[in-house]
């Protein structure tokens, strides 16, 4: 038996090695024909030295000359940069004395400086990366609300039908002798009325503050009990909106018998010097009140709706891809296509169009996807196809590449014809891993399908990401949570699938 | 019947696994090959059928080139040829039914048989054939969950289906157990003797190649070492066992029922 851990028979001293190595850190591993862990020593050192100066140089922003910015960023960051210099300030003697040793003993080198390697290598992933765990743990009180809403969302799968009732009355501003009447009120109808019914806007002296208008106070009856109410104006051009005071919107509720009474400080307004004089504003209060049965909620609603598109979706790529990829696979399988030069030509060049393919996301060719049909599922369809083509091009050649010979000899030797040796002795042997991969990929697609609307390509993502942008995060958790039911469905049913043919 | 000459076969790396092969075979031969492993033995034998291409040299069916057969030429040959493997090469995921039938392949119109539809003629004949070897009550099972034994059966009635005039027989028992092995070379001897289809079988044990042969042909290196009966393998001498297992190897024992090692 022959080990490695012969005695090196490089003429070079112990003392060269080591003195090589601490000039060039792993030459004198090289020069004892270690020359890999040289090469690995080195690489690593360069390196981490470029890494460092790098992150100091944008640690220490701005700052000219080596010696300075290095100082700077060992004040701002003081265990980061030190660690990693003292790091490979000891990888550095290490590696000389590994020199050293290994051509004085005739040793190998151990394991130890390549944890060393490691050490310093993690210390900047962990800068380079920003982790934080701190952030992690004092933001989450922040995150919980809507983390929450995402968690349990099912409060807004069903909502009623909503009623908006509301009444108004007329305020003159400013006030003059003639002040409007408070409204007739009708039996049965909600009523407000504002005592005064007259005033002055706020407005702003010449420093910008506010000068307060004059304060009304209104009633309303025959509202809905025990229903939040709010507080609208409506300027004498008709535009609306809403009653604040000091910031807040002004909101009441009603009590026992629907009836309320607030205090309010007229509003201010820019009003253009043309609409100086007698003008009519009118105050008025709203309530939304639930009416009628629970129905499911719009997000309910599109929720299940795009997750059957988002099904379907993921189906038609992956039979695309299956009829697509079957011709593809015969010509990426290496027996099939070994016989001439010709034929091993368009081998690897189909795989390596495959792999080219396969190596990126779906994702990102559902970019592409949308650029060139547009938005929706069918730029979904067209990248997961595009994707199942050159994943299942592969698995499927595999199989080929896998089939026994055996029978395909003796089916020959019958005297079939080509294509019967194809049905008789090859199709049965493909059969189980085609079922297999086919299911599998199903189960694939359905889950990317989940997110390729995240970029535009139709399917349930493409609502999920809408929710989230507006922050409406009961609706886009109603998402989430199909994604999560279905997923999980799949999963089981195509792993019985596969279980029961294969 | 069959007539080899100067058969060449060189494999594209290089491997010359058959140099320069001459015999002839008569119509009702029980002809066995014998010889080391990697001797050549598969390689003569698929090149008969032309599994594997001959690199040189002529064989003649009937007076007719095989090697210069065209496509349907060559279909022709190879169904009155039946071939029987050492893994038995039966399509493991079919029936047995339809492994049988499938030894109509070069009889049937080629485009029903895509869609597994067999004249009933044939069917019949497969139920036959799978009574003759003792498999009628198998013949729905999956060919993987047969024994050893019975798949090689199966794989008989599969050449059977062909009604061969020559079954080619490569190493048929090596993968069994000798009981199993005297029982298949027995149905083969049965066809041989029964119905004049000509063996060209190939074996390892000198034992068996003794009590079925009325020829024997050794192979070593590609190159034919010996001629005999199967009676001279019986009285082979120290020299000619040499010549085909080589120096090293070791006869274990001599006599009628004598079994060979090789190292
Ligand atoms: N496909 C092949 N490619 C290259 N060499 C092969 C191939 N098949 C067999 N050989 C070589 O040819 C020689 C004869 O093999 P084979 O005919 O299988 O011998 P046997 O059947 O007697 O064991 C061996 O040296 C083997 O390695
Ligand atoms: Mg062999």
């Amino acid at each position: 038996m022959t080990t490695t851990t012969q005695r090196t028979t490089a003429g070079v001293s112990a003392p060269t090695a080591g003195l090589a190595s601490l000039f060039v850190p792993g030459l004198g591993q090289m020069l004892i024909r270690q020359t890999r862990r040289g090469l690995l020593i080195l690489g690593s050192l360069v390196s981490a030295l470029g890494l460092l100066a790098w992150r100091v140089h944008l640690i220490a922003h701005r700052t000219a000359g080596v010696w300075p910015a290095f100082e700077k960023a060992l004040r701002r960051q003081p265990v980061f940069v030190g660690l990693v210099t003292i790091g490979i300030i000891i990888l550095w003697l290490w590696a000389s004395r590994d020199a050293y040793r290994q051509a004085s003993t005739g040793q190998p080198g151990g394991m130890g400086i390549f944890v060393l390697i490691v050490a310093i290598f993690f210390v900047l992933g962990w800068q380079i990366g920003e982790i934080d765990l701190y952030k992690a743990v004092t933001e989450l009180p922040d995150a919980w609300p809507p983390l929450s809403k995402v968690l349990w969302p099912w409060g807004a799968a069903f909502v009623r039908e909503t009623e908006e009732i509301g009444a108004s009355a007329p305020i003159l501003v400013p006030c003059d002798d003639n002040p409007p009447a408070p409204p007739e009120e009708v039996a049965g109808q909600p009523y407000v009325m504002a005592e005064p019914t007259c005033g002055e806007l706020s407005s702003l002296d010449e420093n910008n503050q506010i000068i307060p208008g004059s304060r009304l106070t209104l009633t309303g009856r025959g509202f809905a009990p025990h229903t939040e109410t709010q507080i609208w104006w409506a300027d004498p051009l008709g535009n609306e909106f809403r009653h604040r005071q000091g910031g807040e919107y002004v909101t009441v509720e009603t009590d026992d018998e629907g009836r309320f009474q607030v205090e309010l400080i007229l509003p201010y307004r820019l009003v253009p010097p043309s609409a100086a004089g007698r003008q009519i504003w009118h105050v008025e209060a709203r309530q939304v009140s639930a009416v009628g049965d629970l129905k499911p909620s719009e997000a309910l609603t599109l929720s299940v709706g795009r997750m059957v598109e988002t099904i379907f979706l993921g189906m038609m790529a992956t039979v695309f891809g299956i009829v697509l990829s079957i011709p593809v696979s015969f010509l990426a399988a290496r027996n099939l296509m070994s016989g001439s030069r010709l034929t091993l030509l368009i081998y690897y060049l189909t795989r390596t169009v495959l792999n080219i393919i396969r190596s990126i996301e779906p994702m990102i060719w559902a970019i592409i996807a949308v650029i060139v049909v547009g938005l929706g599922p069918f730029a979904g369809i067209v990248a997961l196809t595009i994707h199942s083509i050159a994943a299942l091009g592969k698995l499927y050649s595999e199989a080929i590449e896998g089939i026994d010979p055996g029978p395909i000899e003796a089916i020959q030797a019958t005297g079939a014809t080509r294509l019967q040796t194809i049905v008789f002795a090859v199709v049965p042997q493909m059969i189980p891993p085609f079922v297999s991969f086919s299911i599998y990929r199903w189960d694939i697609n359905v889950r990317m399908s989940t997110v390729i609307g995240l970029v535009g390509g139709g399917g349930i993502g493409f609502i999920l990401i809408q929710y989230i942008r507006l922050l409406d995060y009961r609706a886009a958790g109603i998402a989430v949570w199909f994604i999560a039911i279905t997923v999980a469905v799949l999963d089981y049913i195509s792993a019985e699938i596969r279980r029961r043919f294969v | 019947m069959l007539e080899i000459k100067h058969l060449t076969k060189i494999y594209p790396d290089g491997t010359i696994a058959l140099r320069d092969v001459s015999f002839t075979v008569e119509e009702g031969e029980f002809l066995i090959i014998i010889g080391l492993s990697g001797s050549g033995k598969s390689t003569l034998l698929r090149c008969i059928n032309r599994l594997i291409e001959p690199t040189e040299g002529q064989i003649l069916w009937d007076g007719m080139d095989i090697t210069a057969a065209d496509a349907v030429q060559l279909r022709h040959i190879r169904r009155q040829i039946g071939m029987i493997f050492q893994q038995f090469n039966l399509v493991k995921r079919a029936t047995v039914m339809t492994n049988v039938l499938s030894g109509r392949l070069g009889y049937v119109n080629p485009w029903a048989s895509l869609l597994h539809r067999f004249p009933p003629a044939d069917r019949e004949m497969a139920r036959r054939a799978l009574e003759r070897v003792g498999l009628a009550d198998q013949a729905h099972k999956r060919a993987d969950e047969l024994s050893g034994g019975q798949q090689q059966r199966v794989g008989i009635a599969r050449a059977l289906m062909q009604q061969p005039r020559m079954v080619l027989a490569d190493e048929p028992v090596a993968s069994l157990d000798p009981v199993l092995a005297h029982s298949i070379l027995g149905d083969l001897e049965r066809l041989n003797q029964e119905e004049g289809i000509t063996v060209l079988c190939s074996l390892h044990y000198l034992d068996l190649v003794q009590r079925y042969a009325t020829r024997v042909i050794g192979l070593r290196d590609g190159r034919i070492v010996y001629r005999g009966t199967g009676d001279d393998i019986r009285n082979m001498t120290d020299a000619e066992f040499k010549e085909i297992y080589g120096e090293e190897a070791v006869r274990v024992s001599v006599g009628p029922h004598a079994k060979e090692e090789t190292r």
